[in-house]
């Protein structure tokens, strides 16, 4: 065969067109988080035009919920934002509960708080060392990394799964929480503390990591809230949004913490907001540690919301026919509609769930945090350079699994 | 109208109705367990128990603890009434979810599960078990009582339909009762009392009467069982779809509840209506439903005895037609149905009267035991139908075919139906005709002289309508699809007039139902 370039003509004059390109990334392209597509218009390498576009992930969340009982909703929350699913499960649980206007114990309120405090340590630790990864560096991320295990460690021993739990439970949790449970979060928290300050000084310092992220993928406070932004990409813009503050949930009125706000909006303050927060959650966790309590009942004291102890329901009528309604028809909630929403690893984590009054959701409507981060994300990138693209998108932190249901 | 209010909501009454009554009338309903609109009152299973809030208060005294005391001092507290036996005033109040009545009827119902086996998953009431209801509604809470139930007979025949376990039943007496009250046979009866208490049959009796499967389906618990039903489905498999009865010509409205994954009918159940059946079928009537997939003809067949080969649909309605080409009306007999819809008769009532047929004959089942209850003496569902379809004219028993088959008047034969009183040797004069088609759901003596047999939907695949002996015209949709290639009968008619190159005047059910409505008025 002949060499392609013998084919060219080398006297005629190069012509460049002065349209700009046309490009597409994604959906499936090795620097995207998840399946999302982005149709880009290039003058050179800035982009002059870009249409985000979801839906490759689209699983019917919501529509798998109307077919099951409200219990069977916690594997597909689980599902949601898959990096912190634990605050999923917990805030699908409180909104049922909201529903069924009941309260679980104290000493649950605690459990889910802690949990849902590791998972999102997890997450902003996943988020950021992606976010250092996609500059090139690969060690933070590795290093960062390796928190998360230690968090799926703990988590894998109080629930069995190091990712999708399935631990909550309507009016609970699947199980009180093990003997060593607040040791073995005690010994994690100096850990955490080294890697945060392992970060700062390996990242905070770089020359390269601070150009590229100062200053990049720029999110005004105007936008952000115009976009319904939340989560750490508001606080970035310095909006001081935490449902955890302003809408204080289980008992987070009872902890002192503080909610890390940025000034420009831009990657750097995205990263440095995630890390803030870690150290808050490290905050929340050691006062949780100190207040829950040791002993107590984890679920409610009702036979028709939690399941009896299989012992009760082999050996007594009572708990076989609680067992026997609760897995064919489900628990039965009154008619109704409640919104009931968290603070997630992204953001406002809502669940606006409507009720027929029978064992099966009649609708469910997830407000998904990184659906609107995701609708920012154009503002963010436009008018920057193409390769900009990676690090600005992995600080939005679009989870498909969350973004698209 | 008188009027009372309960729970806020105010309900009309007719003067000696009860609250329990009306209000079920209205849709609400009263937990309760011994009660039956169709029964009469026993009150005794203390279910409905219900709060007078107007008037005059009756207090009851009792014994509460003082915690400051740290003894119990005496107090009273209301006396709830039974709303099934308590008569509606006008302007009464009443309350079934104020405290003091949740108090009553979560302790009614952990009285009830005081001794109840752990049988919820070897039980046919599973599912459809009023105490597993009332549980989640009412009580809500474990068992308190830590001693051993008190065990009582389990698995005890009945008689050749029922089966009495003792430890699940919560003694309402509706069984009793309903063999009182409505098939008038008082073989059942309870004994001892307490915990003891327990139902039994008269002595030397065993429940064999012709209702036998109703004090099942009034049970509310899974103290009585049917033999056929036993252990064959769970219920939450089950999916119901309104049918009519083909016993016999009351016409009895029923559920049938078949399990769509594998399209088998399970049981029929009485469907409520107060022209025709009110709460009750017949235990015969009960189990047509085992006909629906015994004794089917599901391939079209061509020829007799060792020479009847098989066919396709299509050929069958070819040769069918081949057979009744040319042949002279005088000399062709057409049989309807009693089993068969009114409309099926009535398609096939306009192809005779295309072909030009006078001589319609009526295949029909023998007449069975009537009764003043339920059970009519005509064995078939739409005899009336039929002889509407006919518009009026003189049906002949298939019994004169032979006959007229062997008088020379009759040269071919076109039937619908597999159900005749005559057997095959009875019908063998048919055998010496060429040309005998039909149409048939099951096989029978009228399918086996045919020499084209075409299937045809049973009732249980069908939209259509049934008139009974009281001339009410009862319509029914299709409960299961037809087996693959099968059609309903009037829309094979339809086919074969095609084939024949007539015309019947309709396209389509409701243009057939259309001639139906005209022929009803004819016939007025």
């Amino acid at each position: 065969m002949e060499p392609a370039d013998e084919l060219l003509n080398e006297q005629a004059a190069l012509e460049l067109s002065e349209d700009p390109m046309r490009l597409n990334m994604g959906p499936s392209h090795p620097a995207m988080h998840g399946t999302i597509r982005m149709v880009m218009d290039l003058d050179g390498e800035t982009l002059v035009n870009l249409d985000v576009q979801p839906g490759y992930l689209h699983r019917g969340f919501e529509k798998s919920c109307e077919r099951g009982t409200w219990a069977q909703v916690f594997p597909y929350a689980d599902r949601l934002n898959y990096v912190s699913p634990m605050l999923n499960n917990v805030g699908w649980a409180l909104a049922v509960e909201k529903l069924l206007e009941i309260e679980v114990p104290e000493r649950c309120q605690y459990y889910r708080v802690i949990l849902g405090e590791l998972s999102r340590i997890a997450d902003h630790f996943t988020c950021n060392g992606a976010s250092a990864m996609e500059l090139g560096a690969f060690t933070p991320f590795l290093w960062l990394l390796k928190v998360r295990d230690w968090v799926w460690d703990i988590l894998e021993r109080e629930t069995g799964a190091r990712m999708t739990h399935s631990f909550g439970r309507i009016g609970g949790m699947a199980e009180p929480p093990t003997a060593t449970f607040k040791d073995d979060v005690l010994r994690l928290i100096p850990e955490l503390h080294k890697v945060v300050k392992e970060t700062e000084i390996m990242l905070l310092r770089n020359r390269i990591f601070l150009d590229r992220m100062q200053g990049v993928g720029i999110l005004s406070k105007e936008q952000a809230l115009s976009y319904g932004v939340t989560g750490p990409v508001a606080r970035s813009t310095g909006i001081p949004y935490d449902v955890r503050k302003d809408h204080p949930y289980l008992v987070y009125d009872r902890f002192d913490f503080d909610v890390p706000v940025g000034e420009d909006g831009d990657n750097w303050d995205r990263f440095m907001v995630r890390l803030e927060e870690i150290r808050q959650s490290v905050r929340i966790i050691e006062q949780a540690i100190e207040q829950m309590p040791d002993d107590g009942p984890i679920n409610v004291d009702d036979p028709r919301i939690v399941y009896p102890e299989k012992n009760a329901v082999y050996t007594t009528i009572e708990a076989t026919i609680a067992h026997f309604k609760l897995v064919m028809e489900g628990l039965q909630t009154p008619k109704g509609e409640v919104y009931s929403f968290t603070e997630g690893g992204n953001g406002e984590l809502g669940f606006h769930i409507v009720s027929d009054g029978s064992g099966t959701p009649y609708r469910v409507r997830v407000r998904p945090p990184c659906w609107y981060n995701l609708a920012a994300s154009r503002e963010m990138l436009l008018g920057g350079m193409i390769a900009d693209i990676i690090p600005t998108f992995g600080s939005v932190n679009m989870i498909g699994g969350e973004c698209d249901r | 109208m008188p009027k009372f209010t309960l729970d806020g909501k105010e309900i009309g009454f007719e003067p000696g109705e009860t609250v329990m009554q009306a209000a079920w009338r209205e849709g609400i309903e009263i937990p309760h367990y011994c009660w039956h609109p169709g029964l009469s009152i026993a009150a005794n299973c203390r279910m409905c128990l219900v709060h007078i809030e107007s008037g005059r208060q009756m207090a009851m005294p009792q014994l509460v603890f003082d915690e400051a005391a740290g003894e119990y001092v005496p107090a009273t507290k209301s006396k709830l009434q039974p709303a099934c036996q308590l008569e509606a005033a006008d302007g009464m109040v009443i309350s079934s979810t104020n405290d003091e009545v949740k108090t009553a009827q979560a302790s009614v119902q952990e009285f009830l599960l005081l001794n109840h086996p752990v049988d919820c998953p070897i039980c046919d009431q599973a599912g459809e078990c009023k105490l597993q209801d009332y549980y989640y509604e009412h009580q809500g809470t474990l068992k308190r009582k830590l001693t051993e139930p008190v065990h009582k007979p389990k698995g005890v025949r009945f008689g050749p339909t029922i089966v009495y376990d003792a430890e699940r039943c919560i003694m309402c007496t509706r069984c009793i009762r309903v063999c009182d009250e409505v098939a008038k046979d008082h073989v059942l009866d309870m004994r001892e009392r307490g915990n003891r208490n327990e139902i039994i049959l008269a002595p030397g009796r065993e429940l064999d009467h012709k209702y036998t499967l109703m004090t099942e389906h009034v049970c509310p618990v899974g103290a009585l069982t049917s033999q056929d039903f036993r252990f064959k489905a769970r219920v939450w498999f089950l999916k119901s779809a309104p049918s009519v009865c083909t016993g016999c010509a009351t016409g009895c409205n029923s559920h049938a509840d078949y399990d769509p994954r594998n399209g088998k009918i399970y049981r029929l159940r009485p469907r409520d209506n107060a022209d025709v059946n009110k709460f009750w079928m017949c235990d015969d009537g009960m189990m047509t439903y085992t006909r629906h997939d015994t004794d089917r003809l599901l391939m079209p067949s061509v020829g007799r005895g060792d020479a009847r080969l098989p066919v396709g649909e299509d050929e069958a309605l070819i040769l069918g037609a081949e057979k009744l080409k040319g042949v002279d009306g005088d000399k062709l007999a057409v049989v309807l149905s009693a089993q068969h819809s009114t409309e099926d008769n009535l398609a096939l009532a306009k192809l005779a009267a295309a072909l030009g047929a006078e001589q319609l004959y009526l295949a029909a089942l023998p007449s069975w035991e009537g009764d003043d209850i339920l059970r009519n003496e005509d064995h078939n569902p739409n005899r009336a139908g039929a002889t509407l379809a006919a518009g009026g004219a003189a049906l002949k028993s298939v019994a004169e075919l032979p006959a007229d088959v062997q008088s020379g008047s009759v040269e071919a034969v076109l039937a619908l139906g597999w159900a005749t009183e005559e057997t095959l040797e009875q019908l063998a004069p048919l055998l010496a005709l060429d040309r005998v088609v039909s149409l048939t759901s099951h096989v029978g003596a009228l399918p086996a002289v045919a020499s084209v047999a075409i299937p045809v939907a049973d009732a249980f695949e069908l939209d259509g309508s049934f008139v009974n002996a009281k001339g009410m015209s009862q319509s029914f949709g299709p409960v299961l699809p037809a087996p693959a290639g099968v059609e309903p009968a009037w829309k094979t008619i339809l086919n074969l007039a095609r084939q024949l190159g007539k015309d019947l005047g309709f396209e389509s059910l409701e243009s057939l139902r259309q001639g139906l409505v005209d022929a009803a008025e004819a016939a007025q």
